[in-house]
């Protein structure tokens, strides 16, 4: 009986709703563990922007190291290890900062300087159409904060930004 | 192989094996073909990421461009009269610019202050709508001046309003196309009994009778002086030095010292190594009984002479602090030493003057790391031979605390305020005994700080759903002065409100 009941309340309750990985940008701390403790040659993870929060400053943290030489794209400026944020002068004094996923090895280097010093609008995300879906994931087990939790797999995105706008 | 042979007793160029390698032609050969072939198993390898060429392209840093409507003169300004002068009242002390009296965030309070506040805060006098920014009030004799923007208008606009109740009484303008960035406005005027002076956002400077709001001049700092916008706008505010106005271009001239009542330049500081603005203001200071101007540009940090015949000449310089954002000030910390902080990164600096036969000498005597001691826009506060600020955001466990630092003392900070009490980016006062901070989302603490730590006294919202409450306070006879980026409140902390 006891059986039947339990099998007839999980009937009731539909099939189990299917849960993914992800990262709770509130929680994370740009530690670059998800850089390195990924299966995946190249980390799944990946910086996502949402334009909506960019402040589009032309000395961006996110993209400039601090007291870079000069305020322009050598490599000797750029916070990213790979140049994969792209930057554009849109008109004066904005400048737009678009990420390369396929450069992008989810250090998390420009997250933490526009955190630190900008409108917090990059972020890091698990990227579902290149993570391979790992039950255990090897940077959840690793990631001093927890912040990476189980998100519906229907809307597998922790969205930075009230309305989650340019993601 | 030299180390070897050394060890063995062999000379420096003499080779156990009697072979000298470096000349052997079959030898060479050897080396060459083991580093072609290291090379060739090292570009087999596949890259576990992809990589992409960066360089330079100037392009993108976008060009500087002065608006052509752009202008501060007796021609575009424009005055509008709403009520009448304030009165100063009750409230007859002055809050005379950027920092309070004495340009170091520190005054007494002749009326004593709650000790506590109810749980809605400290009573809500008035409070009014500003543009976006953070720009701070000036307070002298009842009214309170602040340099707003004006969006709709397009308009730089210095309002006058009244410190009792908020009203405005009078605004004067000039037109200026500004565009959000971080803010827009972002200086403090300076007052003095005469007139009022400020600094717009594109580094246009204004000066008005302060009672009727009359236009007297007008400056533009780029156009007339070759000054270079800062980054996120201008946020060095002018100091009044007697009937001069002390300004820092930072373009064809470091500094200017300009005539209040007639605009006219009375001596300037040449620039011949291109140093930039930054987002400092220049600060008086003594050294061994001469008076100076101190201030810290993009490139290095200079003083020059404030009084005599030598007036703007350089009295010192030096590049050894050097940063690509700087905001707060120089503070002197005694006779011959000065502290200088910024954020991003910088850290903190101790700098050391020397009167040699043939000047001053400077030199850093000590380096702070970010995780120690610095601060991002505000001012650390000197107080009893001890320096408090709030640290920025990239200072690691301690981001955001309060920090009381012994310039003399030991290399860490004396005690932090700790992961429960973190306080933004620190806008502060200090009153009295009393330390006041805002944080960035409207929360003003009131604390009670010295050596051993602090003890909070009461902490309220002022400024409920607050965003980017970044600009400087004011205290008036019990009276505060607070602003996030859209408002501007005046609190009542007085203990007797009757």
């Amino acid at each position: 009986m006891a059986v039947c009941g339990a099998t007839l309340a999980a009937a009731r309750r539909g099939p189990a709703r299917r849960t993914l990985w992800q990262i709770d940008p509130a929680a994370c701390v740009q530690c670059g563990l998800c850089a390195t403790s990924c299966v995946l040659p190249v980390s799944a993870v990946k910086c996502v922007h949402n334009f909506a929060m960019c402040g589009y400053c032309r000395l961006c943290f996110g993209y400039f190291e601090a007291d870079a030489p000069a305020l322009n794209a050598g490599a000797e400026n750029q916070m990213c290890p790979t140049g994969a944020i792209q930057r554009r002068f849109v008109e004066d004094p904005y400048h737009e900062y678009t990420i390369r996923e396929d450069l992008c090895i989810g250090c998390g280097r420009c997250v933490k300087g526009c955190t630190d010093f900008g409108n917090g609008s990059l972020y890091l995300q698990v990227r579902h159409d290149v993570c391979v879906h790992c039950e255990e994931c090897a940077i959840a087990t690793v990631c001093p904060t927890q912040a990476f939790r189980r998100v519906p797999a229907d809307d597998p995105y922790l969205r930075k930004g009230a309305a989650g706008e340019g993601t | 192989m030299p180390f070897a042979a050394n060890r063995r007793g062999f000379g420096q160029d003499e080779c156990p094996l009697r072979i000298r390698c470096l000349t052997c032609p079959a030898a060479t050969l050897a080396a060459a073909l083991l580093a072609a072939r290291a090379m060739l198993c090292w570009q087999s390898v596949p890259l576990r990421c992809r990589t992409t060429a960066r360089v330079p392209e100037e392009a993108a840093a976008g060009p500087a461009i002065i608006d052509p409507t752009d202008h501060c003169n007796r021609v575009v300004a424009e005055f509008e009269r709403s009520s009448p002068n304030p009165e100063p009242g009750l409230f007859p002390s002055p809050w005379p610019g950027f920092r309070g009296p004495h340009r170091n965030n520190r005054v007494p309070t002749p009326v004593a202050l709650a000790e506590t506040w109810p749980t809605e805060g400290p009573p809500r006098l008035w409070q009014t709508t500003l543009g976006d920014g953070h720009a701070g009030p000036a307070v002298f004799e009842g009214a309170v001046y602040v340099l707003d923007y004006d969006e709709e208008r397009r308009r730089d606009v210095l309002r006058c309003l009244s410190l009792a109740d908020g009203r405005e009484a009078w605004r004067q303008s000039y037109p200026v196309q500004i565009k959000r960035n971080h803010g827009m406005s972002r200086t403090v005027p300076a007052v003095t009994p005469d007139a009022v002076v400020s600094i717009g956002p594109k580094c246009h400077v204004m000066c008005v009778d302060r009672l009727t709001g009359a236009f007297r001049w007008g400056l533009d700092l780029v156009r007339d002086y070759g000054a270079t916008v800062p980054l996120w706008y201008t946020a060095q505010c002018p100091l009044v030095d007697g009937d001069l106005v002390i300004l820092a271009p930072a373009g064809r001239d470091l500094l200017l010292a300009v005539d209040c009542r007639s605009g006219q330049v009375v001596w300037r500081t040449p620039n011949p190594d291109g140093w930039q603005m930054s987002h400092s203001s220049v600060v008086e200071m003594v050294f061994d009984g001469q008076r100076a101007f101190v201030y810290a540009a993009l490139g290095g940090m200079v003083a020059v002479a404030a009084d005599g015949p030598e007036a703007g000449s350089v009295l010192w310089q030096t590049r050894a602090w050097n940063h690509r954002v700087v905001a707060p000030c120089p503070v002197q910390i005694g006779g011959e030493t000065i502290f200088m902080t910024s954020g991003h990164g910088a850290g903190s600096m101790i700098l050391r003057l020397t009167k040699e036969s043939g000047g001053w000498e400077v030199t850093s005597t000590r380096t702070i790391d970010k995780t120690v001691f610095a601060s991002e826009q505000q001012t650390p506060l000197w107080v009893e031979g001890l320096l408090y600020a709030v640290l920025p955001k990239d200072a690691g466990t301690r981001r955001e605390e309060l920090v009381c630092l012994d310039p003399g003392g030991s290399e860490d900070v004396l005690w932090g305020s700790g992961r429960e009490h973190r306080f933004g980016l620190g806008p502060c006062v200090w009153v009295g005994d009393r330390l006041f901070l805002l944080d960035d989302h409207g929360t003003l603490s009131m604390l009670a700080v010295n050596r051993e730590g602090f003890r909070l006294l009461a902490r309220a919202t002022v400024l409920p759903d607050g965003r980017d409450a970044w600009g400087p306070p004011a205290f008036v006879d019990g009276l505060l002065l607070v602003r996030d980026s859209t408002r501007l409140v005046c609190l009542d902390l007085r203990q007797d409100r009757t």
